[in-house]
This record gives C-alpha cells, structure tokens and sequence, in this order.
C-alpha cells in the first residue's frame, strides 16, 4: 500500500466512524426507507408464481386447442375405424352368400379342393369342346 | 438470487455510507435522505432477484446516477449552470491547482492527531474538506477507498476509463491533505 493509499485509508476510518455516529432521526429514517425498498423488493417466489400462473393460463388455452384437435382426430379414426368394421360385415355376408351357394350345390366344397377331381374337369372340359 | 434478509442485511450495511457521500454530493441532509431512499427503492424494485455479489456494484451505479439526476435537475431548476464541468466522464481535472502536492512521510502520522482537535472536530474538517472536492474527484475517492471498489468497477461505476479514476483519486488525495493541514491538521 503506497502513502496515498494509507493516507486514504486513514480517512475513510473517520469517515466510517462518522457514518457510525448519525443522528438517531436519522438513523431510523433510512431504516424505514429500507423497509419501503424491500416491500417493493422482485420477489423471486412471487415472480415464480406468476411464471408459473402465467404457464398455467397458456398451458390451459394450449390445452383447450390440443383437446380439440384431439378429439378431431379421435373422430376420424372412430370413423375410419368404423368404415373398416362395417365393409367387414359386408365382406362377410358376400362370403356367407358364396359359401351357402357352394352348400346349396351337388357337388361338396370339399371337390374342388381335390386334385383328381380338378384332373377330371380339366379333362371333361376338353372333352366338351 | 438474493433473498430478502440479505438484500436487507445488504442495505443496512451501505445506507449510512450512502446517506453520507449523498450529503457530501448535495450537502442538504433532507435531499440526500430522498437519493438514498431512491437509490434502494430502485435496487429492491428492478434488482431484487439478482445475485448478492452483484448487489453493491449495482447499488453504488443506482446512488450516483441518483446524485447526477440531482445535479441536473438543480442546474435546469435554477436556470443557470452549475460548475460540474467534472461529471463529464472526459474530463480529467486539468485545472485542478492541487495537482503538484506530494503527500509526504508525516501524513502516516494522521492516525494519531494531535493538537487540541477532537475527532468530532476531525470529522468536521475531513467531511467538509470532501464537499469541496470537485463531484468526480469526491466520487472517485469514496468509490475507491470509502467502499472499497477495485479501479475498473469505480470506472464502471463513473462511467469513465481506469486512468480517469487514477487520477480523480490522486488529486483528491492530494486535496484533501492540502485542506486538512491547512485547517492545522497535520495528518
């Protein structure tokens, strides 16, 4: 520390010592001025709960818009899912119609399953001609 | 992030000193209770959430841009200049007549006055002595060794460059140890 910087420090001792020994008025105006200061102190919780509320309130209208699109797209798919139950019903009856055809016949299903019997219509049918 | 009992415990630490380099600034004991009650207002309202470390810094920019705004509105109230031609951050003091002093060996003696001066007497003269001081001058001095910033954080504070704060914190030492003698204290 050079003598300036001694010299200097030897000062602000007093001056500490005299910003010590404020009057007593004072004294308890600056505290009732940091009173007033920290009641307007940014409350970090506060703030947080605003935050928060603040992403709560965008959340539920993010929410509101997702549920829509969500409930859009649940109805299409119950629809799709729907169409494809339904044209199995038909697909079914149309398989029903052929199979009672087939039962209605002479000849069992069974025959054309046969390969001896796919031999005698192939032969019978040149036969025909 | 600062909690409110460090920023209070923060505040308590620095209001005396604050209310005092406000007095010096606009010697009105009313008019600087206001610039600190300003200065702390400001701090806890827009930097309440920062870190502790960065409080003091931040305060100390806070109360001299508070003094500053006193000084302007002084000057445009009473319609006519007032000679602070030193608050401009470019201006280096040039003129100041003390420059040439140089503080000798016998100023380390200042811890022990002697002759009849009482501290308070001491007080007197070394606050009065301050006021005296051209605003960069006393603003350099207090930042520097009254609060203890490190010379880039007073140029930070003054808005000015490190060889500014050299030198406003050499002339007003200088000043200061011309005043004080001259008052007979031969610190």
């Amino acid at each position: 520390m050079n003598l300036e910087e001694q010299f200097a420090a030897r000062l602000c001792r007093t001056l500490d010592q005299g910003a010590c020994d404020l009057d007593a008025d004072i004294a308890l105006r600056l505290q009732a001025s940091r009173w007033r200061a920290l009641d307007l102190r940014h409350c970090p919780r506060e703030a947080g709960e605003l935050a928060l509320a603040g992403t709560t309130v965008t959340a539920s209208r993010f929410g509101g818009r997702s549920l829509r699109t969500l409930l859009t797209l649940l109805a299409v798919l119950l629809g799709m899912g729907g169409t494809y139950y339904w044209n199995g019903f038909e697909q079914a009856d149309i398989n029903e119609e052929i199979d009672s055809a087939l039962l209605a016949d002479d000849l069992p299903p069974k025959a054309y399953l046969d390969p001896g019997f796919q031999a005698w219509l192939s032969h019978y049918a040149q036969s025909a001609r | 992030m600062v909690s409110r009992s460090q920023l209070s415990e923060f505040l308590a630490s620095v209001e005396r000193r604050a209310f005092k380099q406000a007095q010096f600034a606009v010697r009105d004991a009313e008019t600087a209770l206001d610039i600190v009650q300003d200065s702390m207002m400001r701090l806890a309202e827009k930097y309440g959430d920062r870190p502790e470390e960065e409080l003091p810094l931040l305060f100390q920019r806070i109360l001299q841009n508070a003094i500053r705004d006193h000084y302007r509105r002084a000057r445009t109230r009473a319609g006519r200049v007032i000679a602070l031609a030193s608050l401009d951050p470019s201006d280096d003091d040039s003129a100041d007549p003390l420059e040439t002093l140089e503080i000798d060996a016998e100023t380390s003696r200042f811890a022990s006055p002697e002759g009849a001066l009482t501290q308070t007497e001491t007080l007197a003269h070394i606050e009065m002595a301050l006021q005296q001081l051209p605003p960069r001058q006393r603003e350099a001095f207090l930042l520097r060794y009254w609060e203890g910033l490190d010379i880039a954080e007073t140029a930070t504070v003054m808005g000015c460059t490190e060889g500014s704060v050299k030198t406003h914190c050499s002339r007003a030492t200088h000043a200061l140890a011309i005043a004080l003698e001259a008052k007979g204290i031969r610190p």
